[in-house]
């Protein structure tokens, strides 16, 4: 059976150190998360944030890439050069969609770095990462549910989560959570409201008219940027002759810097991601 | 305490002989210990405690279960252990207070109908639910008399909540589709009636063993109905067990979008609707050559069937969708494809023509559709590690994001 590939924030993830194994003969990995996730599989999309190289060889990769909540650490590794070479080729910032399977590294007894390993790759954009952050927040809101339902169960049992409605594997992830960690609901309702601000504030208080000024901006910076970036006077100038308000054209540089759209390579000067 | 009593209190207890007990018993009291306390010493020493269960009582981890049912169903079914292929046996087994699923790791002989004594089971959880295990250890024992099973009430279910192999269900629907046909039950010819229905919950396919009358745009509720997989896939039986009356509602399916666990679980379905990211797409996505007299594609200009023949060009997609709690392969047609894609199969030969490389055909589709959010119309067919749907309608959906970040804020309160 095809393993799920789980939308989990990053913070969630990394705060996970419990693994089980799965029964019958390849018997899977699975990381268990505090709020009951039963991980063998990720699909992650986040802010590339650096790749380096760490192989002799120069085949093996890792990746940093950013969530609103945290950085998933991303091996590519030499028997999967695909995704290797797609990963080196990326330039940070910019916006990175992975599938890969849970990588464990336990030095000692009881101490485990989670990172996950690369099986595809590929550049999106802002959309696809914002449309990942609602699903990886309804994914975790589900499981905050299930955990206070099982909660106030005098025995929680896989079965009775199942009654309610929940999938095996959410059902099996809470009852095993439940199990093994201080059960800390609000800390990840606190942090599924921060991932979901990210979407949805800053956003509702821009004005049609620096909405408008905001496409404008990118039209600027794509025709002035050249290789290095480009002048952030010289862009705000640029606009003012084109009828934009100096004011409204700084909000929408700043709109388009929280984006993600566009970034200052150096101070003062502005280019698309 | 008489002796005879303490001896049948004893028996109830553990798993001896009379004889032995009686022997035991009556030792201890010619030692001069009062009979109750020579009771309980034996009763410990038989490793007591294992007492006659119910089905109902039956409870996933007890273990050492004394219980005597009703072999309901049993199928045989190989697999693999250890690299090492071997025979298990599955099926239901009942008694007057409830029915439980059971598996056999040997061949106990069982036979359906069959009402035994079994001793030394233990209980497993299985889908949530407790399943009976019996062992090399297990003893079974024929006995003969008659158990009257629990006549329980049907469990009523919507068609989305069919499972195969649950038994004595409820269903209402309306009925889509109905042909009367005829198969071989061992020598004997049957006349059968399958078809498909319908609730606002899913469409599935039915076979009645008898001629209920039905016929296409009946509503009706069924008692006592049960559910096999049929290539994959639930389906509802039911026979002259079962109560079917016509009802007079208005039933109609409209399709949503279903989680793929629930698809998985189910085994697929007929005319559903899913929603997922493409997270990989297949290898042999993109133009393919098809032989001119079957259909089937070939390998290195090769039919199996025909040997070397001038392939026709088709375009395709096979997609793995994965909505975060299940994973689907999906197949796209050459019209789907090019829906999808916003280009024609003609403007891809040409593509890949000009680059001398069918494999740009390949990329291109990675660049439209991997990572993307698609919604899928279709049907399920049977396939071996993971379920596949033949599209008959697709879109790449474009969700409104803010407006979903909202009224997740909005249901957390806040």
């Amino acid at each position: 059976m095809r393993e799920v590939a789980w939308r989990v924030f990053a913070a969630e993830y990394n705060e996970a150190n419990h693994v089980i194994h799965g029964k019958g003969e390849k018997a899977p990995k699975y990381v268990i998360t505090p709020m009951g996730g039963k991980i063998n599989r990720l699909f992650i999309v986040g802010v590339l944030t650096d790749v380096e190289n760490i192989g002799k060889e120069g085949i093996r990769w890792r990746a940093r890439i950013a969530d609103p909540t945290g950085i998933h650490n991303v091996y590519a590794e030499p028997f999967n050069p695909e995704a290797a070479s797609l990963l080196a080729d990326m330039e940070a910032p910019s916006y990175v969609a992975v599938t890969g399977k849970v990588r464990i590294y336990e030095p000692e007894e009881g101490s485990i770095y989670l990172s996950m390993r690369a099986e595809e790759v590929k550049k999106v954009d802002a959309f696809l990462r914002d449309y990942w952050i609602i699903q990886a927040a309804r994914n975790l809101k589900m499981r905050i549910d299930a955990m206070r339902e099982a909660l106030n169960m005098p025995s929680p049992s896989i079965r009775q989560l199942r009654e309610l409605g929940y999938p095996l594997n959410v059902a099996e992830g809470v009852v095993e959570a439940i199990k093994f960690y201080d059960i800390d609901i609000e800390h990840y309702e606190y942090l599924l409201r921060e991932a979901l601000s990210y979407i949805s504030i800053e956003k509702k208080e821009t004005s049609e008219e620096v909405k408008k000024a905001e496409e404008k901006m990118v039209a600027i910076v794509k025709e002035l940027q050249g290789d290095e970036g480009a002048e952030w006077d010289a862009v705000i100038e640029h606009a003012v002759k084109e009828g934009i308000d100096k004011e409204i054209a700084e909000e929408a540089i700043s709109n388009l810097m929280e984006e993600g759209i566009i970034y200052e390579p150096e101070l003062g000067k502005l280019k698309m991601v | 305490m008489e002796f005879e009593e303490a001896v049948e209190e004893i028996l109830n207890n553990v798993d001896v002989e009379r004889e032995e007990v009686e022997k035991k018993l009556k030792e201890f009291l010619d030692y001069g210990v009062p009979i109750e306390q020579a009771k309980n010493a034996l009763i410990r020493k038989y490793g007591g405690g294992a007492r006659e269960k119910k089905i109902k009582d039956i409870k996933p981890g007890d273990r050492n279960i004394i219980t005597i049912a009703k072999i309901l169903t049993i199928d045989e079914r190989e697999v693999e252990v250890k690299g090492a292929t071997r025979k298990i046996y599955r099926g239901l087994m009942g008694d007057e207070t409830g029915i439980i699923p059971f598996t056999a790791w040997k061949d106990f002989g069982l036979q359906k109908g069959d009402v035994v004594k079994i001793k030394k089971a233990a209980a497993s959880e299985w889908q949530g639910q407790p399943r009976l295990s019996l062992s090399e250890w297990t003893i079974i024992e024929k006995v003969d008399y008659e158990i009257e099973l629990a006549k329980m009430p049907p469990k009523r279910l919507n068609l989305i909540d069919i499972r195969p192999n649950i038994s004595n269900v409820e269903v209402r629907g309306k009925i889509v589709s109905i042909e009367k046909r005829e198969v071989d039950v061992g020598d004997e010819r049957k006349i059968v009636y399958s078809g498909i229905m319908e609730d606002e919950t899913a469409r599935i396919r039915f076979t009645a063993w008898k001629d209920f009358e039905l016929k296409e745009g009946d509503a009706i509720k069924i008692k006592g109905a049960y559910v096999r997989s049929w290539r994959g896939s639930p389906q509802l039986i039911f026979d002259e067990n079962a109560e079917v009356e016509k009802i007079d509602e208005k039933i109609e399916y409209k399709p949503y979008v279903i989680p793929l666990f629930k698809v998985v679980e189910r085994g697929g379905g007929l005319d559903i609707l899913i929603e997922g990211i493409v997270l990989e797409i297949r290898r042999d996505s993109g133009i393919i050559f098809r032989c001119p007299q079957c259909g089937r594609r070939l390998k290195e200009g090769v039919c199996d069937e025909h040997g070397q023949v001038d392939g026709v060009p088709d375009l395709r997609i096979r997609a793995l969708i994965d909505d975060g709690t299940g994973a689907v392969d999906v197949v796209f047609n050459r019209s789907l494809s090019e829906k999808l894609l916003g280009k024609s199969m003609e403007d891809y030969m040409k593509m890949a023509e000009d680059a001398m490389d069918y494999g740009i055909v390949y990329s291109e589709i990675v660049d439209k559709l991997l990572a993307y959010p698609v919604r899928v119309y279709g049907d399920s067919i049977q396939s071996d590690f993971i379920i596949s749907i033949i599209a008959k309608d697709a879109e790449i959906v474009q969700p409104d994001v803010k407006k979903e970040a909202e009224e997740l804020m909005i249901e957390l309160g806040g």
